[in-house]
């Protein structure tokens, strides 16, 4: 069932890495009888850049949503910063073993939507105190200031005020990150941050994103920027079908890939003005 | 005409306790109500759905008289602690208005719980939020905000069938312009002053309810 590609290019995964800070390992994942995962591993270690790519429903959304455990795989193994997330089986179906344990990994993560998925209700400084403050117990005054910080290192401290309404797609997206970022999270999980924003923002949101690789942030993006994802990569993996085709440093599969598939897919994208 | 309505009015403090009482004790039914609706166990989704498809199925007149004329006939309730309540008028009509509104309610507050994306509440959770604290903190204000304008509906609505509870002996409004007409035969003048009455009230009531809504989003008028 589970019979692995003999795709070029896929390593196993070594999970006595005790650097990893994300460990995936032989993950599987169905929704009905659609399998979106047949077996992928995936590792980050502290400090790496790895970006997932390929066609839609190739299944590379659902394992960065597998990661914060926001779809519960159906098998597999999810290590973050060596704790492994624990996994049973209830009524036939996966869950998580322990929720306080999840919500603990969680904090540690911090996730950037495709549609920014903003709190309306708050003010855009209040959206990036909200979890640090009642989540991590942080005093306010102390996270109003780290907000404001870090408000300004995205660019929309002048913001800090309005309502998520008032924003565009690319100041709300910046606001999503500096919310992401305000739980000092360990890895940023990135769910094509640019796909849902008009051409002329993509910029000013690669901007941020690239300053935080800069930085050394470790982080797991899902993007169709190619161009993008060459210059920030450490480690592309490339999905086909819920399967690792092809996997490499950027300047290798997204140059000259070994794989008739990724090639095309690449002349695919590069062609439609990347 | 004009010399009733000092009278009339002296029932507009009945009027508001039936109504206030009704709605604040139906908000809590509807809470419970609608979580448990909402929830996955079947047993309370169950007894929650029943209880809303009796009282929002029949009328609340037909409601006050089984409170108020039924209950007394069973030897048990009249023996116990529960009479001392069910006895009154005064509590029969709250009880009948506040179990009448609150399956409404909780079916407009279900309502509004669902329409909030589902985005926010995954942003949420990503963050490490508990369930318990993603619905406090995200989801019950956003909902009800959105329930706003159709509660404002159903206050409007307790207002009007507050005059119900004249029937059973109480003299609010509607029951003083009853005494009133059957004394001075003034059919047309009273109610129109009971009618005008109510109208006045609803007008302060959606007042109160527009600036509630104005108050608590600020991310909407931040829009224009």
């Amino acid at each position: 069932m589970s019979s692995h590609p003999s795709a070029s290019g896929a390593a196993p995964a070594s999970s006595s890495d005790a650097a990893a800070a994300v460990v995936v390992e032989d993950l599987h994942k169905s929704f009905g009888p659609l399998e979106v995962l047949k077996g992928v591993s995936v590792t980050a270690r502290e400090g790496d850049v790895v970006t997932l790519i390929g066609s839609s429903g190739s299944g590379k959304s659902t394992l960065l949503r597998c990661i914060n455990m926001l779809e519960v795989p159906d098998s597999g193994r999810i290590v973050i910063g060596g704790e492994e997330i624990g996994l049973k089986t209830r009524g036939g179906r996966t869950v998580p073993a322990d929720h306080k344990q999840v919500e603990r990994i969680r904090t540690r993560l911090g996730m950037v939507f495709q549609s920014f998925n903003l709190w309306t209700h708050m003010t855009i400084l209040e959206n990036v105190i909200e979890a640090p403050v009642h989540v991590l117990g942080v005093p306010k005054a102390e996270a109003v200031d780290r907000a404001r910080m870090l408000l300004d290192k995205v660019g929309i401290l002048a913001k800090a005020d309005a309502y998520p309404v008032q924003l565009s797609g690319g100041q709300q997206q910046r606001a999503a990150i500096a919310r992401a970022l305000a739980m000092q999270p360990k890895v940023m999980l990135f769910d094509e941050p640019t796909s849902a924003l008009d051409p002329e923002l993509v910029g000013e949101v690669l901007l941020v994103i690239r300053k935080l690789a800069e930085e050394g942030n470790t982080m797991v993006l899902v993007t169709h920027e190619m161009g993008f994802a060459r210059e920030v990569s450490s480690e592309v993996v490339f999905l086909h079908q819920g399967r690792v085709e092809e996997r490499g440093p950027p300047g290798k599969v997204l140059v000259d890939p070994d794989s008739d598939r990724v090639r095309q897919f690449l002349s695919r994208h590069l062609s439609q003005g990347e | 005409m004009w010399s009733s309505l000092p009278r009339l009015l002296g029932g507009v403090p009945l009027t508001l306790q039936l109504v206030g009482l009704a709605l604040a004790g139906g908000a809590l039914v509807a809470f419970g109500t609608a979580l448990m609706r909402l929830s996955s166990n079947p047993v309370l989704r169950g007894i929650a759905s029943g209880y809303v498809f009796l009282f929002r199925g029949t009328p609340l007149l037909v409601q006050m008289f089984l409170i108020y004329y039924g209950l007394g006939q069973f030897e048990w309730v009249r023996g116990s602690f529960l009479w001392t309540v069910l006895r009154e008028p005064y509590w029969c009509a709250i009880l009948a208005m506040m179990l009448n509104t609150g399956a409404y309610t909780s079916e407009i507050l279900r309502g509004a719980i669902q329409s909030v994306p589902h985005g926010q509440v995954e942003a949420a959770r990503a963050c490490g939020m508990s369930r318990a604290l993603a619905f406090r903190r995200i989801v019950l204000p956003v909902a009800i905000r959105q329930m706003l304008p159709a509660y404002g509906n159903e206050i409007i609505l307790m207002v009007k069938a507050s005059s119900l509870a004249s029937t059973i002996t109480l003299m609010e409004v509607t029951g003083l312009a009853r005494r009133m007409i059957a004394q001075t035969f003034a059919v047309f003048e009273l109610f129109i002053l009971a009618g005008a009455i109510y109208l006045l009230i609803n007008f302060l009531a959606a007042r109160l309810i527009r600036y509630a809504e104005w108050r608590l989003t600020p991310y909407l008028r931040a829009r224009a």
